[in-house]
């Protein structure tokens, strides 16, 4: 019998999770570690790799195929382009905490799109390949520049099979014509609101004035679009965050199931002063309470609740084919199915990249609507996108999970070949993994039943999670 | 039930004839091939077609409904067979009789003589409703598989809009095969592959055949090699209820790139009939063993459905994975569905479906 190499990691107390390169993974303890390196595992443990398909006869037979099958289908493929977020405009009516350089006061001129470059995103829509489109408008406010969206939306529903639209909207000013627009069925709203009305106004509003206007704009959406159209993501500062169980209702209140916590991502200056691995020291602790408070209020709740990115991380643990974030996957190609077009025509490959290159320090632009995509940029920052190769991440028993994240490491140390365990995205991941593994295992009932709706089951059975124990 | 052959008068014909018939001017088919055949006159029984200048008379109460239908006229017979019904979805064209295999549960038992008719089939394919799914059954298809790929590629290079489901044991590729099926569009082929147990001592027991486990581990591999769009399919039995869910594990394992895995209720009709007191298994009785193995492979990201379930027979957590499977020519309702809120989406039961031998629990809802 051939054994797959496996891969380890402490878990818990004494116990080891192995897992291998297409993602099946199994719990065990040290005396099982050392029957393996020494070659001298039982016939039990045979049995047992056997079962979780970690191990086969010969090259070719049905269980290898079943292997090379399971690990063919993590892999994210290259798709077509098929993804845009356009920024028509870089003017705010808004002046949050964390948006200084994202963002032009609404009065000022030159931050929006003119008729030249309406017309080049246009053609460049028209120039794809693919027969379905997504468009995410961004900003700044694009809701302040509703004739380009509409413009934009007709051209894609006459010009694609499916196309579908999201207006990331600060829901502070909306006129009558822009519900109208936001009304039909193609088209969903994604806003922020973080957490509790105190948060909102602290971090965003700045007066109960404006801060009514949001929370009345918010449930004008809500009974409008109806909650599937709706998303509402909250940003948290961990030095500063509000209660779990108070964002927890207040998002139930609204019939809202998704919460998507986004942790304070301070750019330039602000990400010395806040002192990071403290932050990520706290962000880890505000994170498991408030899944705790989560897992707690689903135990009794009518209409349960999800952390969207821990629905994802355990989702990617256990089947394939979740390749739709672009912070988790791999390889995460850039510049190939998803373009940013900003307000004065650069091209980006995701909008982080469009975030840190206003800042200044680094310039990951991959081109302009002028002179088109700089194919060797592109090729330059795909240099090192999969973890396959990474000589950290080979020996990471989450690597068929994971996945790198190179703009993130250029946003904050200028390079991507640092040791993986010295960067952010790392030492988060390692920890969401961690976490996800420690409920996947947990005999709680309470975690079971949130486990089965997060991962859209009606019952969580634990021999998906198995142990050799 | 909807019968799938009539009665005609006898007809001067010495080869088999495939023909459509029309029953309104300017239907949706156009009458320009020979294969067409337009209704000229009908009344309460009877219902006459133009076949080339001879009149084609076909015993039914309904004659509009024969509209489009693609039919095989045998010499010497005085039945039709209504190949492929043009309103329906379930048509289903029966290659062989024949098969290797003896499972405890099938509906269609084996028989030792084969009738080719092939061409006949490939003449009906070209005769069939555009984007069509036209269902290849047996007996063993693949007995004939040299037949069966030659069918297939032309059928699809003449009609690439008909898509087929095949239904095969899975004991008869080997890597030869791969030549064949590359040549075919494998998007529009769904295989439906039947698999008992992971245990293959307890699914050779079922198809009562020594040594089809592992033939089908090597074939389904082969398959999925070449691109398979692939349906496994498990009958609920007493003799496999308890493997259900290692056979979840086993899947998603080692058939990970199968599209769909169904759970299917017995079909009381063939050896399942004289089985069925043994092989009956009442999942309205007791639902746990295919709980966990719906939550295992699905949430491992195997899409599984259930395949003649009636919805009151299974827990209402678990109704989404149900599906409407009963063909319906062969489907019926009890009395206890008139009135039932979920009888429109319920499968309902076989026409042979007897009651009191059958599910304990079945309640309106
Ligand atoms: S980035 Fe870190 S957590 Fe992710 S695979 Fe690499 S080493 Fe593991
Ligand atoms: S009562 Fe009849 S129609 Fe209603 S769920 Fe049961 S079997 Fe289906």
């Amino acid at each position: 019998m051939n054994v797959w190499p496996l891969q380890f990691r402490k878990i818990g107390e004494n116990d080891l999770l192995f897992s291998d390169d297409s993602g099946s993974f199994f719990r065990s303890d040290d005396l099982f570690l050392d029957r393996y390196i020494q070659g001298a595992l039982t016939h039990e443990d045979a049995e047992f790799l056997a079962y979780n398909g970690q191990a086969f006869e010969t090259d070719g037979d049905f269980a290898f195929s079943g292997f090379a099958s399971r690990w063919a289908k993590r892999i994210n493929t290259a798709g077509d382009l098929s993804y845009f977020i356009l920024v028509p405009t870089l003017r705010c009516n808004l002046m949050c905490d964390y948006c200084q350089v994202s963002r032009a006061a609404e009065n000022a001129s030159g931050f929006d799109w003119d008729r030249d470059t309406l017309e080049q995103v246009i053609n460049l829509l028209d120039k794809q390949k693919a027969n379905q489109v997504k468009v995410e408008f961004q900003g700044g406010e694009p809701l302040l520049r509703l004739d380009l969206l509409d413009a934009i939306r007709n051209f894609c529903r006459s010009r694609f099979e499916a196309a579908e639209f999201v207006v990331c909207t600060n829901l502070q000013t909306v006129s009558e014509e822009a519900w109208q627009f936001l009304e039909a069925p193609d088209t969903h709203v994604s806003t922020s609101f973080d957490g509790t009305s105190k948060f909102h106004l602290k971090q965003r509003t700045k007066t109960t004035t404006v801060q009514r206007q949001f929370e009345a704009n918010l449930d004008v959406a809500l009974t409008r679009l109806g909650v599937d159209r709706v998303s509402a993501l909250p940003t948290i500062d961990p030095s500063d965050c509000p209660d779990p169980a108070a964002v927890i209702h207040a998002f139930a209140a609204r019939s809202l199931t998704s919460i998507y916590l986004r942790r304070i991502n301070y750019q330039g200056f602000a990400r010395k002063k806040y002192g990071f691995d403290s932050a990520l020291v706290d962000w880890r602790q505000y994170y498991r309470r408030f899944i705790a408070a989560l897992i707690e209020y689903n135990t009794t709740a009518d209409v349960p609740m999800e952390e969207y990115y821990l629905t994802h991380i355990l989702r990617r643990i256990l089947q394939s084919g979740h390749n739709n974030h672009v912070d988790l996957r791999n390889p995460n190609w850039l510049g190939k199915d998803l373009l940013v077009i900003d307000f004065n025509g650069q091209l980006y490959p995701t909008d982080e990249a469009r975030m840190v290159s206003r800042i200044g320090k680094i310039d990951l632009s991959i081109g302009s609507l002028e002179d088109g995509i700089d194919a060797n940029r592109v090729a330059t920052l795909n240099s090192n996108v999969s973890n396959f190769d990474d000589p950290d991440c080979v020996h990471c028993a989450y690597k068929a999970y994971c996945g790198l994240d190179p703009i993130d490491d250029l946003s904050r140390y200028g390079r991507v070949d640092l040791p993986r365990h010295q960067t952010d995205h790392c030492k988060s991941h390692l920890d969401l993994f961690d976490y996800a593994f420690s409920l996947l295992y947990s005999a709680d009932p309470t975690v079971q039943k949130s486990l089965a709706i997060w991962i859209g089951v009606p019952n969580y059975n634990p021999k998906i999670a198995p142990r050799t124990l | 039930m909807i019968d799938l052959q009539l009665k005609v008068d006898p007809f001067p014909i010495v080869e088999p004839l495939v023909i459509r018939l029309q029953t309104v001017q300017a239907s949706r088919f156009p009458a320009a091939s020979e294969n067409d055949a337009m209704l000229v006159y009908h009344d309460e029984n009877i219902a006459d077609f133009d076949v080339g200048g001879f009149s084609l008379r076909v015993h039914t109460t309904d004659a509009q409904s024969l509209d489009g239908d693609v039919v095989l006229v045998t010499p010497g017979r005085n039945t039709l067979h209504r190949l492929i019904r043009a309103s329906s979805r379930h048509n289903t064209l029966l290659i062989t009789e024949q098969c290797d295999q003896k499972c405890i549960m099938c509906s269609q038992p084996p028989k030792k003589h084969h009738t080719d008719l092939f061409d006949y089939f490939l003449q009906a394919v070209l005769l069939a409703p555009a984007q069509t799914t036209i269902g290849l059954s047996g007996g063993e298809p693949l007995l004939h598989k040299a037949r069966l790929f030659e069918f297939l590629e032309k059928a699809q290079s003449a009609r690439p809009d008909i898509r087929f489901h095949i239904l095969t044991n899975g004991q008869h590729f080997d890597k030869r095969d791969r030549t064949s099926l590359s040549a075919l569009n494998m998007r529009s082929i769904l295989w439906g592959v039947p698999i008992y147990a992971a245990n293959a001592a307890a699914h050779d027991q079922i198809v009562v055949k020594a040594g089809a486990h592992k033939t089908l581990q090597k074939n389904l591999a082969i398959l999925g090699t070449c691109g398979a769009v692939l349906e496994l399919r498990t009958v609920l039995l007493n003799s496999n209820v308890l493997h259900l869910e290692d056979l979840a594990n086993h899947i998603t394992k080692h058939q990970s790139f199968a599209s769909v895995w169904a759970i299917m209720q017995l079909e009381n009709i063939g050896y399942a009939r004289m089985n069925w007191d043994r092989e009956f298994y009442d999942s309205s009785f007791s639902f746990v063993d295919v709980a966990k193995a719906i939550d295992l492979a699905t949430g491992r990201g195997m899409e599984t459905l259930l395949y003649n379930f009636p919805l009151c027979s299974v827990p209402s957590e678990y109704r989404r994975f149900c599906v409407a499977s009963i063909s319906d020519w062969k489907q019926k309702y009890l009395s206890t569905c008139d009135g039932c809120s979920l009888r429109s989406t319920c499968t309902g039961f076989f026409e042979w479906y007897s009651e009191n031998k059958g599910f304990k629990g079945i309640v309106a809802q």
